[in-house]
């Protein structure tokens, strides 16, 4: 058995059957072997960058390992978006690279490139596999680690000669898991118990930790207002009494004012990201801080936290569940205050019902929600809307939102609506984008068609970078530079060049009639949908500002006004 | 305690004990780098397939942020930070 062989032999053994990939020179032996095999099935992107982004899709909506594959040199290069991207998301993937023979590597041959010294920065851990023996046990030793503890991309570089080089079959014994010692609570629960004002605060950490069920069984049981993070969406269910809301620059006034509120701010699975916790001087201040987090390095990271608890969030979840059942908290005063916010301060887009009127981003979003099945699985772009997917569109599980928050990728959404779809091959799965995000990974328009799969788009077309735009026009003096995107091709006829049958709205009134048209057919389908180029995303923290400086659309037209008066 | 630099940019020293992997040491500097630091000195002793690095490095931010993202890094075995600091040194065991 050559090198090659033995990868495809580890993905049997780890139930590999999906990987993403695109051929080249270093990397044919890897294809070769791949010819005999009937088990795993390659999906053949366009470019590598809709590979490495089709397997974090895959990986988000399914839990489990995401695999991509390419060449050495331009092959890698194109990769390093997407790995990135899981690197800050904390995706599990194996990315398998060839590299020019051993001989020839330091010798600037065909297609070298030092894949291994660039990519330090955006993986968990890197090999460049120096003989087809150690290969076996690298495979093993990078599977384990992609998926374990804080999950991230692993990185493996193979020399072509490594691929072909025979090697004995080692036998590998795999670990067995052990079940996770839960860590002292005592304190935590005490501190719990001495908190007038105690807010839960979720993460992408839960759904990376698996622990979707625990904590929705302790957010039910406890009854703690809840705030999420952008990766958090989802985590509470659409049906929670309790849930507030995302928190930070677009979050909801309820969230950021419960947190600035709170007493107890209690974090499970976030890392108290930048675009969530707004000026650090102004988060939480009133609020002792626990952070529970499987990573350590979060831990006292950005703030200075009363408590950390590093361990299993699982095992955490259920202990604290158990001690809150027994004992439940006395915090009914302050549950009123969190429902009274969340009725005034929730999203609340008005349903654009003038039927010639044209269409509003938040009110498609909100109609969206309200049609498409409980099941929906939505990877949205970067933009705005993303922010108003985020806002307006309610999620009952963390894995049917799919969106990159830590790089914030243009470009992730088609490619991750190709993996998800993949993972679940029976539930709808939509790819929502802008005209800006579409078309930087618009090639994957093909993977779509040659794979037949019933991928929806919806582009939200406000002919301009509208993100950008808005933030030139609050925060710098409205001078536009480089948004304007009202060049864009013909989307509907681009779509059809891949024969892909698409339609474009434009008015209100055709807004139910075109998302139950895409959602009824049988195969892809594109919806253009026009919308105005002014709209903005309501509310917003200036960037390094307070949360408690939200500002809204009001604020922003009494603040014309003054300046116009003035 | 803590010593200063000629600039005023606190110096501490870090013991770091790492498997001799493929881009070892280029991956331990770089994450000196982009947490905050600028390395002074380094001295590295190779043994049996296992680095021993003596770190001399300044910065401004707290130095046990960077023993804890230097942890997280696979092949690194132990990280002691052998000049004491704001926060107590600890170990750690791969």
């Amino acid at each position: 058995m050559n090198g090659a062989q033995h990868i495809l032999e580890a993905f049997h053994r780890h139930n590999i059957q999906t990987v993403f990939g695109y051929p080249g020179g270093c990397i044919m032996p890897l294809y070769d072997a791949l010819v005999d095999d009937v088990s795993v099935e390659h999906v053949l992107c366009r470019h590598e960058q809709g590979c490495a982004l089709a397997a974090d899709g895959y990986a988000r909506a399914s839990g489990r390992l995401g695999v991509c594959i390419a060449t050495s040199g331009p092959g890698a290069t194109n990769l390093i978006t997407g790995v990135a991207n899981a690197h800050r998301d904390s995706t599990p993937m194996l990315v398998i690279t060839g590299q020019v023979p051993s001989s020839l590597i330091g010798t600037d041959a065909f297609q070298e490139t030092d894949v291994l010294g660039m990519t330090l920065g955006i993986v968990k851990h890197s090999y460049l596999a120096e003989s087809a023996d150690e290969l076996p046990s690298i495979l093993e030793e990078a599977i384990e680690l992609a998926q374990s503890g804080r999950p991230g991309p692993v990185w493996i570089d193979i020399p072509k000669d490594v691929l072909l080089a025979e090697a004995a079959v080692a036998p590998t014994c795999r670990p067995t898991p052990k079940e996770a010692a839960c860590p002292d609570l005592t304190s935590a629960t005490a501190l719990l118990r001495a908190a007038r004002k105690p807010l839960l605060y979720s993460g992408g950490g839960i759904s990376l930790a698996h622990a979707e069920k625990s904590f929705r069984d302790f957010a039910e049981s406890s009854g703690l207002p809840a705030v999420v993070s952008l990766k958090g969406i989802g985590n509470p269910g659409k049906h929670s009494a309790h849930n507030l809301g995302m928190l930070g620059m677009h979050g909801s006034r309820a969230a950021n004012r419960a947190v600035d509120e709170c007493d107890l701010l209690l974090v499970i699975g976030a890392r108290l990201d930048d675009r969530a916790t707004g000026k650090l001087e102004g988060f939480a201040p009133n609020a002792r801080l626990i952070h529970i987090d499987a990573d350590a390095a979060e831990m006292n990271k950005l703030l200075s936290t009363e408590l950390t608890i590093r361990g299993d969030l699982n095992t955490v979840l259920r202990e604290l569940t158990q001690v809150l059942r027994e004992t439940p908290l006395e915090i009914s005063e302050w549950r009123k205050q969190c429902q009274t916010w969340r009725t005034t301060g929730g999203f609340q887009a008005a349903d654009n019902e003038e039927p010639l009127t044209p269409i509003t981003g938040p009110a498609f979003i909100r109609q969206l929600s309200r049609i498409a099945p409980d099941d929906t699985t939505i990877a949205c772009d970067v933009g705005q809307h993303q922010m108003w997917i985020a806002q307006y569109y309610q999620f009952d599980h963390p894995r049917h939102h799919l969106t990159s928050g830590g790089l914030g990728t243009m470009g992730f959404g088609l490619p991750a609506a190709i993996g998800a779809q993949f993972a679940r091959p029976d539930s709808t799965v939509l790819n929502v984008t802008g005209d800006g995000s579409f078309m930087m990974n618009a090639q994957e328009l093909a993977t779509i068609r040659r794979y037949n799969l019933p991928v929806k788009l919806i582009i939200m077309d406000n002919q301009c970078l509208g993100m950008v735009r808005q933030q030139q026009e609050l925060f710098y003096n409205n001078r536009e530079c480089q948004i304007n995107l009202d060049d864009n091709p013909d989307f509907v006829a681009m779509a059809r060049a891949f024969d892909i049958p698409a339609l474009k709205i434009e008015r209100t009134d055709q807004v139910r009639r075109g998302i139950e048209t895409i959602l009824a057919y049988h195969g892809p389908m594109l919806l253009h949908v026009a919308i105005a180029r002014e709209e903005n995303v309501w509310p917003i923290v200036k960037p390094g500002g307070s949360n408690r400086e939200m500002i809204d659309e009001t604020r922003r037209n009494s603040a014309d006004k003054k300046e116009k008066v003035a | 305690m803590t010593t200063e630099s000629c600039n005023s940019t606190p110096d501490y020293t870090i013991a770091c004990r790492m498997n001799h992997e493929a881009a070892a040491l280029e991956r331990l500097c770089q994450v000196v780098r982009i947490r905050g630091f600028r390395i002074a000195k380094m001295a590295v002793e190779t043994q049996d397939g296992v680095l021993d690095i003596a770190l001399t490095v300044q910065g401004t931010r707290p130095v046990t942020m960077l023993q804890s993202q230097l942890e997280k890094l696979h092949t690194v075995e132990e990280v002691i930070l052998t000049t004491p600091v704001l926060a107590p040194a600890t170990s750690r065991t791969a």
